[in-house]
């Protein structure tokens, strides 16, 4: 520095402004792509569909504010009703199925010693073979026809052919089936990792103190798998309200709205009835319980030490009272 | 057989409890259990590939049998020509390509600038991320389809690459790989004024294969049976992707002439194989990286 030069004063607004500028615009730099794509792809969809389910439209562009009309529609249409209580039935046979089948096939995976590695990977394979093909081939194996593949496998146990998909009772628990088909496989893995981290010398304490099988689980094994069963059955919940494709695929949200999902509902307003203001109503709810019940998960899940997201939450925590 | 049993000792159930019969039973019904559900998982896609081969009125014959009269690969070749199936097959590793770039070098570098340079105000941005992490694209899609419209990528592939670059979950993965790189090696880099752009492709890339590797091969197979955003996009017939002529096939079942279900369940097979070698090649680091990946998310 030179002498003469009159020392900068540090606590001046701009010379505080010039010093963050030139400590991080590199690492702004580095964050930009990335965020723009999120932007793009994630964030501007998102606030856009707030301002598109206040507004009156023109074709699939906001025209006009017109209140809660949008919502006001959505909320008489029966169909919005049909999906509202189809949520509570997806929860429920999503909790009966799906939620239960991965602990109880993870349990069984962490205490076989035989065939380890091939049981692990056939229980992981349906999550690989993911996508609209696998959808459209359990739309054929639950053909109705008596004499289609399943039909045929009930007439042979003396069971009356089914309508499966077409009978409103049955749709929603075979799309389930066929969710947890896809899903469980990861599921279980992650239960594993879960009960494979568990310290053996629990386990053995506890056969010293006299403890049963059953009671070494109750009191080793569920304690120590317990936060993991809780973030999953949050992440359980959350995968409802992301059913889509099925219902898409399968039966199109019928019979007669029996198995239409509130995203699929959002997705026919638009490119079925060509209703951007009434999907974008039920795009937002949606979003909206996607948000609350994703920041229950991350606070599960998240390791104590990260302070940020703990503070995040408390905040996210003090909008939502 | 029975030697890895008596030499188990660690888990709920041990050696010890295998000595008493009755836990010799539980044992064989957990086995017994356990291949069930394997059948459970690999039974449909079976059915798929043997169905696959017999014509349509085998599908629904009575008495019902599991397998094709005959194993005709001519019908793999006839069903390929007729709807000139390369095109889509091609489409798809155009977009899969793009897709696995894309992911990779975007949301590396987001994770990099997240989890090691943490300039000012990363923090805001990051809980964006995980606040809208869950959110289904199909939420706010007449927006994202308006933007992509007004940019007029319509017809393009840009939109479908570009996409995999804003994924949180492939994000959280390489912040989580990042974190756990030893700081020495930052620090060498930033002593040597080396850029934070350059140390990203000189230090970061080359000790982060085994993540990249794990990001690339969940891409291929998302972008793969990614259906929706190529559904919308991609209006002309000569630049759909595989599961975008699958779901038009389906729904216009029928009014192609000569194309029935027991074809499209041949189209089907033939769109699943590629992922199931993908998973045959890589299945360590699959299985190996859904779960951790999962937990720390």
């Amino acid at each position: 520095m030179k002498l003469n030069s009159l020392p900068e004063d540090r606590s001046s607004v701009s010379y505080r402004a010039k010093r963050l500028f030139r400590r991080n615009w590199s690492g702004w730099l580095l964050m930009l792509p990335g965020l723009l794509l999120f932007v793009f792809f994630v964030w501007a969809p998102l606030a856009q569909n707030v301002i598109l389910s206040f507004s009156e439209t023109d074709g699939f562009e906001a025209a006009g504010f017109n209140s809660f009309e949008n919502y006001v529609r959505v909320f008489n249409d029966p169909m919005f009703s049909k999906a509202l209580v189809n949520t509570f039935k997806y929860i429920f046979w999503s909790i009966i199925i799906g939620f239960l089948v991965p602990i109880f096939l993870g349990l069984l995976l962490s205490e076989v010693a035989h065939f380890k590695s091939f049981f692990r990977l056939g229980i992981y394979f349906p999550a690989i073979v993911s996508g609209i093909a696998v959808v459209i081939m359990w739309s054929y194996l639950f053909d109705p026809n008596p004499g289609a593949v399943l039909n045929q496998l009930l007439s042979a146990l003396g069971i009356p052919a089914s309508q499966f998909l077409s009978d409103p009772k049955l749709t929603i628990p075979l799309i389930v089936v066929t969710m947890t088909w896809r899903g469980a496989g990861g599921t279980v893995l992650v239960y594993l990792s879960a009960l494979q981290n568990i310290d053996n010398s629990q386990y053995e304490a506890a056969r010293m103190d006299g403890a049963g099988a059953l009671s070494r689980v109750w009191h080793v094994t569920l304690p120590h798998v317990k936060p993991t069963i809780r973030m999953l059955f949050i992440l359980q919940i959350i995968s409802v309200f992301q059913v889509f494709y099925e219902p898409l695929v399968m039966t199109s949200g019928g019979p007669d709205g029996a198995s239409v999902s509130l995203l699929l509902l959002s997705y026919q307003y638009a490119f079925q009835s060509f209703d951007a203001g009434a999907s974008a109503a039920v795009g937002v709810i949606l979003a909206l319980i996607i948000i609350a019940l994703t920041v229950v998960y991350l606070r599960l899940s998240r390791p104590k030490k990260d302070k940020i997201s703990k503070r995040w939450l408390r905040y996210a925590k003090k909008i939502n009272r | 057989m029975l030697k890895k049993l008596t030499a188990k000792n660690s888990g709920i159930l041990t050696a010890a409890d295998y000595k008493k019969t009755g836990f010799r039973v539980l044992y064989g019904a957990i086995i017994f259990v356990l291949l069930v559900a394997v059948l459970t998982a690999l039974i449909p896609v079976l059915w798929l590939f043997l169905s696959s081969f017999k014509d349509a009125s085998e599908l629904t014959s009575t008495p019902y049998h599991f397998f094709p009269k005959a194993f005709d690969i001519k019908k793999l070749a006839e069903v390929w020509n007729m709807l000139d199936f390369w095109k889509y097959f091609l489409n798809t590793v155009i977009v899969v390509i793009g897709a696995v770039i894309c992911s990779v070098f975007f949301n590396g570098l987001l994770a990099y600038a997240f989890a090691i340079v943490k300039p000012k105000g990363w923090k805001i941005f990051y809980a964006l991320v995980m606040a809208s992490y869950m959110i289904p694209a199909i939420t706010s899609i007449v927006p994202l389809y308006n933007q992509i419209v007004n940019l007029g990528m319509i017809n393009s592939y840009a939109p479908l690459w570009l996409m995999f670059g804003a994924n949180a979950y492939y994000l959280m993965m390489f912040k989580n790989y990042f974190e756990s790189l030893p700081k020495a090696l930052f620090e060498a880099a930033e002593m040597d004024r080396c850029g934070k752009f350059k140390a990203f492709f000189k230090v970061v890339i080359p000790m982060s294969r085994p993540i990249i590797g794990v990001v690339a091969i969940f891409t291929m197979t998302a972008a793969w049976s990614d259906f929706l955003l190529p559904y919308l996009i991609l209006q002309d017939e000569n630049m759909m992707t595989v599961m975008v002529k699958i779901y038009n096939l389906q729904s216009t079942m029928g009014s192609v002439q000569g194309f029935g279900p027991d074809k499209l369940l041949m189209i089907l097979t033939i769109s699943i194989l590629p992922q199931i070698i993908i998973f045959a090649l890589f299945q360590k680091q699959i299985t190996g990286s859904s779960a951790a990946g999962a937990v720390k998310e």
